[in-house]
């Protein structure tokens, strides 16, 4: 009893001293918390939670009225903004400064040339860098092209007919009405696509994707400062007075990484709750299931800040090869970005990092709406992650520096 | 009656001994001073009186218990003040003190007078809510101090406790080790700067390259140098004629002759008298002297003209 009486004395005397430390808890919640936020709102036209908007050149030089409905068909989208340019902005994509993925030149007397059947070629230029914008404007050109060729094309037959049935028909007027016909059906949309979630998989919030996964490199981030702290302890001789007074190694080694496993459950613990009751971020339906994630995640963190404290000799070196190792297996392990759209090899070899296993526990849970069962084995291979993290780190730990 | 007896203790690193067959023995109640430069071997030895590291032959025993098999025994008697200030710099002064007394398992109202008695006796009572962090490097010293001594240790073993303190602190240290030494405890204390040693320690210990060259108290180590003092005598040509030492040591008053290159040493009872019959017979044997130096004995030469430099190198 002893012991455990004096690990837990040298427990809370480090959560004292991280209670009066400001600047830790800048690194452990400030920060994260700002970075999380930038990048969810950067990033939500990804997906469904936003909306892409864009701005697309136009040259219109025809004089004729399909130049202008082409052009007004597509300012019609809500997510476009039409900027009416010249051809060397188009040429450029730059106006006044700002810029476009994609710009659309309508020719010379492209009204006259479409009615007289002739095929006509719309310029487009588009910037070969972009991935979002220039798709999204090009593929919002095709719709609109296709639906103004879909309906000359169906002119054109009424035109055809008319003229067959009636020889004496003006052909032009018919050409024209039939035109009207078509376009005004057109807008009516006979045929449509009507949009719904897939079953079981829900609309995602920015923040339901990118919270997990800057959490958990956040709390690798909290654990590598407790690994520092485990080799300041050292270097500056309070380990050493703690050695020579009648308590275990074992009390002063397990005090130390509980207070660092109790920091990182309150760490990860109010990244999510703010992200939750902040920015509308669902903790899905098991809220059991995601606190054992949480415990897990923070465990296996806490024995990696033991193991990177083991294997290193200063707190410079504990610093830098742990930077390195936390970016390394948060790009690996689907902390910036999903693991689903990279290459198989890599999401196999991203599964060798914690935060992939912690990833797919926590993002089961609240975005696929997994419950308990289902996150057992993550939790499992977590939990074997960290014992064995644990494990090496107490054996090699030198209570003494070299 | 010794409470510490330190028999050919050897601690090496890869082939490297840092502590060499070190043997000493400390009487109880007694301050027993580690002299040395820096890398003599004080820390080392230190570190293994306190149970930190293991010797690697040799063996120490405090009070009777062994400091390689008894030594959870060993550490709940010693009290242990690092060279480094081994002190939590954002907790306050009562915080620190109240966590070690913790882990030397005092607690409640024992712990609370504990933490007053050792602030009042380090004269840091009014401070006791302030970081460590804000005090001076004389202050932490004091507190360093005191964190060894709350749960009343026998034997007391202080690392250089006044590195880098303005002498007022020096000052306020010593009277503490004192008082504690008053109240039963026995010291040992280690230190580079001999007026220290020669101001508190009842016995005195002078290491280097991790032997012990000399041991005994102030008045024995002096008398090694003769009580009345040094002739240094630098003479051309180098080296002594045969017998001449022999010659100089039968000189009135002189105790013991040593050359070393073109220097020669001469401790005598009454330098001033001894002076002109050594400087006849060295007339006499055709040496010329091209320097003469007369000083008082202390430390500071004893261990010059044991190990043929500064204390300080």
């Amino acid at each position: 009893m002893p012991a455990i009486k004096k690990l837990w004395y040298v427990t809370a005397k480090d959560l004292l001293i991280v209670a009066k430390d400001r600047g830790a808890w800048m690194t452990l919640l400030v920060t994260p918390l700002v970075v999380i936020v930038v990048v969810s709102f950067a990033l939500s036209p990804i997906y469904k939670g936003g909306s892409l908007h864009a701005t697309m050149l136009v040259t219109n030089h025809d004089a004729g009225s399909l130049g202008k409905q082409l052009t007004d068909a597509l300012a019609a989208s809500p997510n476009i903004t039409i900027q009416p340019a010249s051809d060397r902005e188009s040429q450029t994509l730059k106006q006044s400064g700002s810029s476009s993925g994609l710009s659309l030149v309508i020719p010379k007397n492209f009204s006259a040339r479409v009615q007289a059947g002739e095929r006509v070629q719309l310029q487009v230029y588009e910037d070969p860098n972009s991935t979002t914008s220039a798709p999204f404007l090009k593929g919002m050109i095709d719709g609109a092209v296709n639906r103004f060729s879909a309906v000359e094309v169906a002119a054109k037959v009424a035109v055809a007919e008319a003229v067959e049935q009636n020889r004496q028909a003006d052909a032009s007027a018919v050409a024209s009405q039939a035109s009207a016909a078509a376009s005004a059906q057109m807008q009516n949309q006979p045929i449509q696509t009507r949009e719904q979630p897939a079953g079981g998989v829900k609309t995602l919030n920015t923040f339901d994707i990118e919270t997990p996964g800057f959490a958990v490199m956040f709390l690798l981030f909290g654990v590598m400062i407790g690994a520092e702290g485990l080799l300041e302890e050292r270097d500056k001789g309070t380990m050493g007075r703690l050695m020579v007074a009648p308590v275990s190694r074992a009390s002063i080694l397990g005090g130390k990484l509980f207070a660092q496993f109790i920091v990182s459950v309150i760490q990860i613990t109010l990244l999510f709750a703010v992200g939750h009751f902040a920015f509308s971020m669902d903790t899905g339906s098991s809220l059991a299931g995601l606190a054992l994630m949480l415990v897990a995640t923070a465990f296996t963190a806490t024995s990696f800040g033991l193991l990177l404290a083991a294997l290193t000799k200063t707190r410079r070196q504990a610093s830098s090869i742990g930077i390195l190792a936390i970016l390394l297996m948060s790009a690996l392990g689907g902390s910036w970005w999903p693991l689903d759209i990279v290459p198989s090899f890599m999401r196999k070899l991203g599964h060798l990092s914690m935060n992939a296993w912690a990833l797919d526990g926590i993002k089961g849970i609240i975005i696929q709406g997994q419950g308990l069962a289902d996150i057992l084995p993550q939790a499992a291979v977590l939990f074997a992650y960290g014992s064995v993290c644990f494990l090496i780190g107490l054996k090699m730990f030198k209570v003494r520096a070299a | 009656m010794s409470i510490v007896q330190a028999d050919s203790l050897v601690k090496k690193y890869g082939g490297i001994a840092a502590v060499d067959g070190v043997s000493f023995s400390i009487e109880k109640g007694q301050i027993f001073g580690l002299l040395g430069p820096n890398g003599a071997g004080k820390t080392t030895t230190i570190s293994i009186l306190s149970t930190f590291l293991e010797p690697t032959g040799g063996e120490a025993a405090v009070d009777g218990l062994s400091v390689r098999r008894q030594a959870g025994k060993v550490r709940e008697i010693i009290g242990f003040v690092p060279q480094e200030i081994a002190l939590y710099p954002t907790l306050t002064a009562l915080q620190n003190l109240k966590f070690y007394g913790k882990m030397y398992g005092l607690g409640g109202a024992l712990l609370d007078e504990r933490c007053r008695d050792v602030l009042e006796l380090v004269e840091l009572w009014e401070r006791r809510h302030d970081n460590i962090e804000k005090f001076s490097g004389g202050m932490k010293r004091r507190i360093n101090l005191g964190a060894g001594l709350l749960h009343g240790p026998r034997f007391l073993l202080l690392d250089e406790p006044t590195v880098g303190v303005d002498p007022q602190s020096r000052e306020h240290i010593f009277d503490t080790i004192f008082k504690i030494r008053d109240n039963g405890a026995t010291i040992l204390y280690t230190s580079h700067y001999m007026e220290e040693v020669e101001l508190l320690c009842d016995h005195i210990a002078i290491m280097d390259r991790g032997k012990v060259i000399a041991s005994g108290t102030l008045k024995e180590l002096l008398k090694m140098l003769g009580e009345g003092g040094v002739i240094e005598l630098e003479v051309a040509p180098p080296g002594c004629p045969a017998g001449l030492k022999e010659k100089i040591q039968g000189q009135q008053e002189v105790t013991a002759t040593r050359s070393e290159d073109n220097k020669l040493f001469v401790s005598s009872s009454n330098s001033a008298r001894s002076l002109p019959p050594v400087l006849k017979v060295l007339e006499q044997s055709g040496c010329q002297i091209s320097s003469l130096e007369l000083y008082a004995p202390s430390l500071e030469k004893l261990f010059i003209q044991l190990t043929g430099k500064e204390l300080r190198e």
